[in-house]
């Protein structure tokens, strides 16, 4: 029976019938907002070459289109009218149509986040292959103009970092696993979470439809003074992002304030799941950090409209780049931290065996969270003061410290385990070899008189892809065999798993250790053609990168054909002992009964190790409280 | 106590095998530049040297995880017809491992921050002071969108252009050359937009540096190989850093030439204007 997560206690009103499904009609209000503001925009502001929309029209209608959106989706009932005094109407809890609708159950939100994420995964990965089958000729070939290559390339990289890298694993799995995770039935802010998913579809299309404004050419940073003087699709990106990392910024907060005060009796912060800390250390980075690019993407943007000639000649030219690197060095880590907790939390349950070293696994990530402030400049060595090169050097090489105690905490619990090659730890095992590369070409970037060449070539490109692919979506990976069990009660076959495993494994290498010859061999970024000596590698570096694409399809496949047919599993198929495994695959709409009391260690195995967990007989009052 | 020895020796034997086989591919080449390619100046060399060492720091340790995985995925693995049982051992802490793992950790990378970090730009500062650079040639390069252009006000060649009438780069072999970095565009000086960052990189020379809007930057190199653009497609000079659609396009051909070539050269284009 539907039943609304209200607490107002207030009789909920039955569930209104809409006229229109809520994501049409989010979109015939949005259209409404646009026209409305952007009309507002030019009799107010009227431009003598275009009549109907101006840059600043855009920009008003597409808040107007925000607004109706929002509204149109399900704020309307669920968040306005509630504030004016009216009773909260309940919230769909069955049918696919929930996840198309408002929700409140961050399991249902959670859902949305992924869907999201793997769908915006789809389009920018066809964008890569196309600008892969652009880049198998030196001349040009698909993208005839290099600015609709530059533009493919600043589409593929927004919404892969903002909606997929970090979204998937934040959004996405924090907001269904770190409620079950702790012990909790809701999240602390459940009408806010709801709300601020839908933002992520707005964000994606405001940045995949940009270029129809004008086409823009910086790629995913937007430097200045090139983004003024660039084509007006750059306003959107700024919105674009700025709706992502709103997004983000509301997961956030919710998930941090979920984790301080929503934890079940007992678990305190010694026996918080590793998974739980990642995200934790995430959204304290995603709450410092996305405010100050939010700041400087408004900068950009007034910047370019009005024009305030902050970033350019007049100003300073490289305000902008230090800003954004602030921010976009702590980015990386938002990305890579929750992988590394995912590491942390499938290999003990895998081997079992006790997580070796859990303080130090744990100080791990809070010291990366605490260093990663410090070494933005880093990707500005060819740009800064001789002066500044020796501290963020050095920074930058010392964050490698608390990074290697992920490796760390893993080594020592895979030493004498008794390992089950599953699929997930195989994906694991397989993105530990991924970032270990990756930070390995880390140390060439970070050393100056190495990065004096390197920098800005495919030797960058082939590391960070090394650090977010093979680090970031491996992981999500394993995490989604791993827990694919927990979403539908089903799984999937050992064979396929591992075949498109090792699949991925191989094309991804294939296609990311060329990058960095590529980049040795003179192979600059940004380039829609380049001296034909390099086509060759160019080549077989593009064969290998559809042979990865056709494989992270297969896996996507794989999981969605697991999810709805695959064969049905007991509900604790790893006998792992976090409080995910606690409850019934798929989750009930409150996730507990009864909510389970902590009393040890999740991560301890070994003969006569007593149960972490004790779940109270049901009848007995168990409110969530705080230890 | 076993796996412990069987693992060490293989580590070791591993990474002196990868040792063995990383210096064979950097000394495939002269200088040292087997993976490294762009060492025809002073500052490639430094540069070079950094990217030798650090592979040298990197492969044991590349050899120790990639060894672990393969390890764990080989010795420590559960048989799938046995039951699902806890591992015999269940160490949650060993206080010589981690402390050894840290202390390693931070010696590597105070080592790698002094040597070659530190050590390396102490060479690239010096080979940046004026009084390390005697008589040098002076090369003014302006970059536009999207265009280099080089000016020798010493010979009075205001555009270096090529008989096609393309911007073209001459510099004297084992001679200093400072260049004169400055992004706008004299030909729309009234136009400060189109003024960007620019990136002035010569991949053969193993170095770049950013050209920035109302910044002049100046840049001391020693080109210490006779190379053109026709020889080694890498001895070219090309933008780095993304400037606009016409970015790809952003290059010029270079031309390391002797002293009495140059002269030469430098004659003959100043009479051509």
């Amino acid at each position: 029976m539907a039943q609304p997560l209200t607490k107002d206690g207030m009789t909920p009103k039955p569930r209104p019938v809409a006229p229109l499904p809520p994501v049409l009609r989010g979109f015939l209000w949005a259209a409404i907002g646009f026209i409305v503001l952007a009309a507002m925009a030019a009799w107010l502001d009227p431009s003598p070459v275009s009549p109907y929309l101006t840059a600043v029209g855009a920009i008003a209608g597409w808040f107007g289109a925000v607004i109706g959106w929002l509204l149109g989706i399900g704020g309307y009932e669920h968040i306005v009218k509630p504030m004016m005094g009216f009773p909260s109407p309940a919230v769909r809890t069955s049918g696919w149509r929930r996840y198309y609708e408002y929700a409140l159950d961050h399991k249902v939100i959670g859902l949305q986040y992924l869907g999201a994420s793997t769908g915006t995964f789809f389009i920018a990965g066809l964008i890569a292959m196309a600008m892969r089958f652009q880049l198998m000729n030196y001349r040009p070939t698909l993208f005839h103009y290099p600015q609709d290559y530059l533009n493919a390339v600043g589409i593929h990289g927004t919404l892969m970092m903002f909606t997929v890298a970090t979204v998937a694993m934040v959004g996405g799995l924090g907001n269904y696993f770190v409620p079950l995770m702790i012990g909790t039935r809701e999240t602390m802010f459940p009408k806010a979470s709801g709300l601020s998913v839908w933002l992520v579809p707005l964000g994606v299309l405001t940045v995949a439809m940009s270029p129809l404004l004008g086409q823009w050419t910086t790629g995913w940073r937007g430097y200045e003074p090139l983004a003024a003087s660039d084509g007006n699709g750059l306003l959107y990106y700024y919105m674009g992002v700025f709706a992502l990392t709103t997004s983000s910024l509301i997961v956030a907060i919710n998930l941090t304030a979920t984790i301080l005060f929503k934890r079940t009796k007992g678990m305190t912060w010694n026996r918080l799941p590793l998974f739980a800390w990642g995200i934790l250390t995430v959204s304290l980075l995603n709450i410092i950090w996305l405010p100050e690019i939010q700041t400087t993407f408004i900068l950009g943007m007034l910047d370019k409209v009005m024009p305030l000639n902050l970033f350019n000649v007049f100003g300073q030219p490289l305000g902008y780049e230090y800003l954004f690197w602030l921010f976009g060095h702590p980015e990386v880590y938002i990305v890579v931290l929750p992988a590394l907790a995912i590491w942390s939390e499938i290999i003990p349950v895998m081997g079992r065996k006790s997580l070796f070293a859990r303080p130090i696994a744990v100080l791990g990530l809070v010291f990366v969270m605490l260093l990663s402030g410090m070494v933005w400049a880093h990707h500005m060595f060819t740009m800064m003061r001789y002066s500044e090169m020796l501290p963020f050097s050095f920074f930058t090489e010392m964050i490698s410290i608390p990074t290697g105690f992920a490796y760390l905490a893993v080594i020592g619990t895979l030493w004498n385990s008794r390992l089950r090659l599953t699929t997930p730890t195989l994906l694991v095992l397989m993105s530990m070899f991924n970032f270990l590369i990756g930070g390995l070409t880390g140390l060439f970037l970070a050393d100056v008189p190495a990065n004096l060449q390197l920098h800005n070539t495919f030797f960058v490109v082939g590391h960070f892809h090394y650090t977010i692919i093979g680090g970031m979506v491996f992981s999500w990976m394993a995490a989604m065999y791993y827990w694919l069990p927990k979403f539908s009660g089903r799984t999937y076959s050992e064979f396929w798993g591992k075949f498109g495993a090792i699949w991925v494994f191989v094309a991804f290498n294939a296609t990311f250790l060329n990058f960095f010859i590529l980049g040795l061999h003179g192979m600059n970024r940004w380039v829609s053609a380049y001296p034909k000596y390099l086509q060759p590698e160019n080549f077989w570096t593009s064969i290998a990168a559809f042979f990865l694409g056709a494989g992270f399809a297969i896996n996507v496949i794989h999981i969605v054909w697991a999810w709805v047919k695959g064969p049905k599993v007991r509900e604790n198929p790893w006998d792992a002992k976090t409080l995910e495994w606690r409850t019934s695959s798929p989750p009930p709409t409150k996730n507990f009964d009864t909510l389970p009391v902590v009393v040890g260690s999740f991560y301890t195995y070994g003969d006569g190790v007593p149960d972490p967990v004790e779940m109270p007989v049901a009848g007995i009052d168990t409110k969530d409280s705080r230890v | 106590m076993g796996s412990l020895v069987m693992f060490g020796v293989l580590w070791v034997v591993g990474s002196l095998l990868a040792e063995w086989g990383a210096t064979a591919w950097i000394d495939s080449a002269p200088n040292g530049a087997g993976p490294y390619f762009g060492t025809a100046s002073n500052l490639g060399i430094v540069g070079v040297h950094a990217f030798d060492f650090l592979v040298w720091v990197a492969v044991p340790i590349f050899v120790f995880v990639v060894l672990m995985i393969l390890f764990a995925m080989v010795k420590f693995r559960a048989r799938r017809s046995e039951k699902v049982a806890d591992a015999p051992s269940q160490v949650r802490n060993n206080k010589v491992f981690v402390g050894t793992w840290i202390l390693i950790s931070i010696l590597l990378n105070l080592l790698i921050w002094l040597h070659p970090n530190a050590s390396g730009l102490e060479q690239v500062f010096a080979a940046q002071l004026p009084a390390n650079n005697p008589k040098p040639v002076v090369v003014d390069v302006t970059a536009r969108q999207w265009e280099w252009i080089f000016s020798y006000p010493q010979y009075h060649i205001t555009q270096s252009l090529n008989a096609s009438g393309q911007d073209t780069l001459y510099m004297p072999v084992n001679r200093p050359v400072k260049f004169v970095l400055r992004s706008y565009d004299p030909f729309h000086s009234y136009a400060h937009q189109v003024d960007v960052i620019h990136g002035f990189w010569i991949p053969a020379f193993g170095v770049k540096l950013d050209v920035i809007p109302g910044e002049t930057r100046i840049l001391y190199l020693t080109a210490n190989k006779l190379i053109s653009t026709e020889s080694n497609p890498m001895a070219r000079v090309q933008c780095s850093e993304v400037c606009g659609p016409g970015h790809p396009y952003m290059e010029a051909n270079l031309h390391v030439v002797t002293g009495s070539q140059f002269a030469a050269w430098a004659k003959a284009q100043a009479a051509h204007g």
